[in-house]
């Protein structure tokens, strides 16, 4: 009699927790399914391969982690995750042709972006013709999304921000400065983020005295910087890459070219800057897509703090990782999040949850507008101060203050 | 290197830039002056090419041009390679105390280490012309470039005198890279502009003559710059004018400027 009541209050107990189970949608672990492919041409060599590598880290890192936990959930059906890289040789036209090899010989079902505005446009191009969704990180060029594209997306700020986030905090500070000397080099990218800022400029009381392109990868700057000089600008911008914007700070030291603020658009948040100049680094300031100091409340995988960790774990040293790791995961962010929503791996489905995707991670808001651009989220400034890297603006999301006007070579 | 041996060296940036590495790595580890350590450079690089001439060009010295070509972008992209996986990609340079003096002349400012480098060029060149017209080398290297048969007959080793010559090239080429290293950033893929750069200035100079490429490399400097300043031109056609007046020159003086006819 007892045994039988036993029984009976087990079993119901069973019948409610199932009955519990089936109301919050869980009640069978998820089963195993097929891995899902990604494919991805990141500049392993090359001119680029330096951006490349931090690419891969970026995809790599978020790999590791969706793994350890089985893979993503579509449909209730947890597929592990593989990424398949092949090396574009920090060639845009190569990239293109990798990825089209990635989507036949390599079975990709989804494609995450290459390094690169070049590269970006036309691997766009091959993902549009496949019908395969494409979430890049690292091609914040506008004249990728201006095309009409439907399978692309980019989860970073685009071009036109890099620099502008500086003229506002420049407009906050005093004196305020306004004379602007711009040294661009001549790719889509750079050239997109100059404009942006003489465009911008007037609306912040400030005017461009000067602005010169020079070739990519200009093997030297110092021409351009003796002549800036002669305008005697109160800030000096690049609007190019890390090599120029080294040499660009140097020849500014050796041709004494004192400027209240200098900021480039990419180079000073990579620790390679800071090695490379010394105390030369410091009071320079970048527009970031993400720095490690950045607030924001993450609704899934990592907060900003544990990221920082986890990067450090996986690739050793106490470098945090740069912006270029953190956009690169957020791709994969996107692609998970956007899986999840759709309950599917049909292409056509997952590309229209992408497009109506909206949350927030540890890099920001992930949103995009009708061209597949992420304008929601912000650029910060950062500045480098006794060779640390601070979060300065905006001030919501910032861990230091300017040390402004930056002093003279003379006096430092 | 091309007036001697008639090898096109593609692997001539490559060169530099392992010079501009070794610099750099013994300012990071010794904190060795960088202008010290540029004949350590020279010492390095001309064991380099000394061997790679000596074991890999010279077997191909008589083939068709194209396979010299062929052989020295292969050896280049070995090099960026070997660079690659000893330095990283990662963007290195040497900032040292002095980087940023400079010599002020009026409104003219001029970087101390700019004027050095000026004085190390021009040391190198006069050290190269007393090499190749005072010493006996430099005689069986020149009159192996005028002609290796006849050379062979009196008795100057072939393989020996090519493999000086690569040598010194890529000595030289090394101590550029170590001065490069002190005003820009390097990476083993920075290389390529230079080898196009020691190209035109070989072109624009002419074959064969020290004082040549001292020119050449004059003139294609001053158009480089020139053409940045140039009011209403942007830099990015620096390159453009530079090599176009390499084509004119090739039109119409194709043995260079003070070059000797073939």
């Amino acid at each position: 009699m007892r045994g039988t009541t036993l029984a009976g209050v087990l079993g119901l107990a069973a019948v409610l927790a199932t009955a519990c189970g089936t109301a919050n949608g869980t009640n069978a672990a998820p089963s195993a399914g097929a891995p899902i492919v990604f494919g991805a041409a990141v500049s392993l060599t090359g001119a680029q391969s330096k951006e490349g590598a931090l690419t891969k880290q970026g995809y790599d890192l978020w790999l590791d982690w969706i793994n350890q936990r089985g893979g993503i959930v579509a449909g209730n059906v947890k597929h592990p995750v593989q990424i398949k890289y092949e090396d574009d040789q920090s060639k845009a036209d190569l990239s293109a042709t990798l990825v089209q090899k990635l989507i036949t010989d390599e079975k990709a079902q989804f494609i995450l972006g290459p390094y690169g505005s070049a590269a970006t446009a036309t691997d766009a191009v091959i993902a549009e013709k496949n019908g395969i969704p494409m979430v890049e990180a690292n091609g914040a060029a506008q004249a990728i999304f201006n095309k009409g594209y439907k399978f692309t997306f980019g989860v970073l700020s685009p071009a036109n921000k890099y620099l502008t986030g500086v003229l506002d905090m420049a407009a906050t500070l005093s004196p305020k400065p306004t004379r602007i000397a711009m040294l661009t080099a001549n790719d889509n990218f750079s050239v997109e983020v100059a404009r942006a800022v003489e465009d911008y400029a007037a609306s912040k009381g400030m005017q461009v005295v000067f602005s010169k392109q020079y070739p990519a990868a200009a093997p030297d700057v110092s021409g351009l910087v003796s002549q800036a000089k002669q305008a005697n600008p109160d800030i000096v911008l690049n609007s190019g890459h890390l090599a120029e914007a080294i040499a660009i700070n140097k020849a500014a030291k050796q041709l004494d070219l004192n400027a209240k603020i200098f900021a480039y658009s990419v180079g000073p948040s990579t620790p390679d800057f800071i090695s490379a100049l010394g105390p030369d680094a410091n009071f320079v300031y970048d527009g970031s897509q993400w720095t490690p100091q950045v607030k924001y409340h993450p609704a899934f995988y990592l907060s900003v703090s544990d990221y920082v960790k986890a990067y450090q774990q996986k690739y050793g040293g106490s470098e945090p990782p740069d912006y270029h790791v953190a956009e690169s995961t957020a791709a994969c962010l996107a692609f998970q999040k956007a899986v999840e929503n759709a309950g599917s791996l049909d292409p056509a489905k997952i590309r229209d949850a992408l497009a109506s995707l909206d949350v927030m991670t540890f890099f920001g808001e992930i949103k995009f507008d009708s061209r597949g651009i992420n304008v929601y989220k912000p650029m910060v400034v950062e500045q480098i101060q006794n060779g640390v890297h601070y979060t300065v603006y905006p001030a919501d999301v910032a861990n230091g203050k300017p040390k402004y006007p930056t002093p003279a070579w003379s006096s430092r | 290197m091309w007036g001697i041996l008639n090898i096109v060296n593609l692997a001539h940036g490559a060169l530099v830039i392992a010079g501009g590495y070794l610099t750099w790595l013994l300012y990071s580890r010794w904190h060795v002056d960088p202008f010290l350590s540029l004949p350590v450079d020279a010492v390095a690089l001309f064991v380099i090419g000394y061997a790679l001439q000596r074991g890999v060009i010279n077997r191909i010295i008589r083939a068709p041009l194209l396979f010299t070509f062929l052989l020295t972008f292969g050896l280049n992209l070995i090099l960026v390679s070997v660079l690659l996986l000893l330095f990283t990609p990662d963007y290195r340079s040497v900032t040292t105390s002095y980087s940023g003096s400079r010599l002020e002349l009026g409104s003219i400012a001029v970087p101390y280490i700019r004027v050095a480098s000026l004085a190390v060029a021009i040391l190198l060149a006069a050290i190269l012309w007393l090499i190749l017209n005072r010493s006996r080398t430099g005689a069986a290297i020149q009159a192996v470039g005028a002609d290796r048969d006849a050379a062979q007959l009196v008795g100057i080793d072939l393989r020996h005198a090519y493999a000086l010559t690569f040598a010194i090239g890529a000595a030289f080429a090394g101590v550029a890279g170590g001065l490069i290293s002190t005003f820009q950033a390097i990476t083993p893929t920075a290389g390529d502009p230079y080898t196009l750069q020691a190209f035109a200035v070989v072109i624009l100079g002419g074959l064969g003559r020290v004082s040549a490429t001292v020119a050449g490399g004059l003139l294609f400097g001053l158009i480089e710059i020139l053409g940045q300043s140039t009011p209403g031109l942007g830099s990015g056609y620096a390159n453009a004018i530079a090599f176009a007046v390499l084509v004119v020159v090739l039109a119409f003086r194709p043995q260079g400027l003070l070059g000797r006819l073939a």
